[in-house]
């Protein structure tokens, strides 16, 4: 039993870094906002969609995904700055309804385009595998493990080196500095929500790699990005990726030795626990949400 | 002189209450104008309207002869009229410095891609823009400290670096909101000092809201007196020191 015990871990890593980069989009959203984006699984699954289009039409995948990736920043920049902005300061769960419905919307319209037909966005590599000692590594673990380090590697240095991060940094420490000394917040806002939106979907095409396409793909990933933020802490990004990994992990653990059922209900169960025993997870600060 | 800020009959509600009533002022290039008055008197309301973060229900506010009541706090900030707050305006988890840079960056967004890409140009602005902050925050002797994070000045550090970081763009006008407030005695005369530099050397226009009474008495060009959001006095020190409408604001009818 112990045999297996690498190889689970392995796996459980490169599940989990797609759950790392599901919560962390969420959490862009919610720090720049404090709305969380209760919609957001729907941007996942448009980002996968998306790109399958665009791969229909002729594209190569690589420009597939950064044109898709470049629409859902835009449709998140223009939903927040035209559905969200303007109710911004009314009740939180104004706002949390309102994201609610546009992500229902855009499962809408993906219901009625392709709501009977399996869609396979498929691989753009041929699918492999190495043995590293006992473990297997196939090509879907080190490509999605790959993109993600890199594009985590990428926003930390933006986030922390440049100027551009600094400013960042400014707003999400104090909206009222940062309108004092002449950033545009509520620009600002648009684009971290778009930001949020383009790092769902690019979740949502790690996914569609492995997974057929459906619309009700980002509902299924979005419980385990919330999972994965309230075990980090909810609303800190580092937390987010390490609840990620370690929530991928769990999966792989429980569903091996203690049964399957757990690789379905970790994401539930992880939730409650937490909440109960440490409301503010392994690297939050508060440990309320108003929604 | 042309008046840098020219406010006639601003008045602001909150529902019933008139927190303040038909307020006319004037500030001008190089003038220091202190804003006094009983806790309650208005004062915080009447810097908000200016700074756009409330609403004004009546009135008009020009600056530099133009309206800017109805704009938003960054486009007011961006037009060149910076304040400071009581607390809470710093970015607490970055450092002095980095506090600094910020302001002076929010003023170039056109650049921001070049920021991004990390083009020579904006390579080159950003480390002259280094310069100029670690310069002026030696200048205000808080140098010593530019790298520390900002919630681990001191009170009075805190103070002083939000007052730089409101002058790193040299705005013409800027808003003291209650800069002496928990300041070392030694860190006031500094104050004192610094305000009356950037009026006389660098022509800005400064209004400040403050309990100090010798110091106001101390800096100040001209003072304005509110109570219960009506202005009872405007005049230089010595004036309104022995004015009998602003001895009953105080202390009540004798």
């Amino acid at each position: 039993m112990l045999a297996v015990l690498p190889q689970l871990i392995v796996s459980g890593i490169a599940t989990g870094m797609l759950y790392a980069l599901i919560a962390l989009s969420v959490t862009v959203g919610y720090r720049a906002t404090t709305v969380v984006n209760f919609g957001h699984g729907d941007l996942v699954m448009a980002g996968a969609y998306a790109t399958f289009v665009f791969v229909g039409s002729g594209l190569p995948f690589a420009p597939a995904l950064i044109l898709a990736l470049a629409s859902l920043f835009l449709f998140g920049v223009l939903t927040q700055r035209v559905f969200m902005q303007p109710i911004i300061n009314g009740p939180h769960l104004s706002l949390a309804m309102m994201a609610l419905a546009i992500g229902y919307a855009v499962r809408g319209g993906a219901r009625l385009e392709w709501g009977s037909e399996v869609v396979i966005l498929g691989r753009p590599y041929d699918q492999g595998a190495f043995m590293v000692g006992s473990v297997v590594l196939t090509m879907d673990d080190l490509v999605i493990s790959g993109f993600v380090v890199a594009l985590l590697l990428t926003l930390a240095i933006v986030f922390h080196i440049t100027p551009i991060g600094r400013l960042i940094q400014a707003v999400f420490q104090s909206q009222r500095g940062a309108a004092l000394v002449g950033l545009n917040v509520h620009a600002f806002h648009g684009m971290m929500w778009g930001a949020g939106a383009a790092l769902g979907a690019a979740g949502g095409v790690l996914l569609g790699l492995l997974v057929p396409l459906s619309p009700d793909l980002g509902v299924y990933t979005l419980i385990r990005g919330f999972a994965a933020m309230t075990l980090g802490g909810f609303g800190s990004p580092f937390g987010a990726v390490v609840g990620g990994i370690v929530l991928g992990m769990m999966e792989k653990l429980l569903g091996f030795y203690v049964s399957t059922v757990f690789i379905d209900i970790t994401a539930y169960l992880v939730t409650i626990l937490v909440l109960l025993i440490r409301p503010s997870g392994l690297f939050g600060q508060r440990a309320t949400v108003r929604i | 002189m042309a008046a840098l800020l020219e406010l006639t009959d601003v008045t602001v509600r909150f529902g019933g209450l008139v927190a303040v009533d038909g307020v006319s002022l004037t500030v001008s290039a190089g003038e220091i104008c202190a804003v006094i008055g009983p806790n309650g008197a208005g004062k915080t309301t009447l810097f908000n309207a200016v700074s756009g973060n409330v609403a004004i229900n009546g009135g008009r506010i020009l600056f530099q002869g133009e309206e800017i009541h109805g704009l938003t706090p960054h486009q007011i900030s961006t037009k060149g009229v910076r304040r400071t707050f009581q607390n809470g305006g710093l970015f607490p988890h970055l450092t002095a410095l980095e506090n600094v840079l910020v302001g002076l960056h929010a003023r170039v967004d056109s650049d921001i891609l070049g920021l991004l890409l990390g083009t020579s140009a904006a390579k080159r602005a950003e480390s002259a823009a280094t310069a100029r902050a670690r310069e002026l925050l030696d200048l205000m002797d808080i140098g010593h400290v530019a790298d520390h994070l900002a919630s681990d000045l001191s009170g009075g550090q805190q103070r002083i670096l939000e007052i730089v970081r409101a002058l790193a763009t040299e705005p013409p006008l800027l808003l003291l909101d209650e800069p002496a407030v928990g300041l070392a005695p030694h860190m006031r005369s500094q104050l004192v000092a610094i305000i009356r530099r950037l009026a006389s050397e660098r022509g800005i226009g400064i209004l400040l809201i403050e309990h100090a009474i010798e110091l106001v008495m101390s800096v100040a060009d001209r003072v304005i007196v509110l109570n219960y959001g009506k202005k009872v006095a405007d005049a230089p020190p010595a004036q309104v020191r022995a004015d009998k409408a602003v001895l009953e604001a105080y202390l009540g009818h004798a």
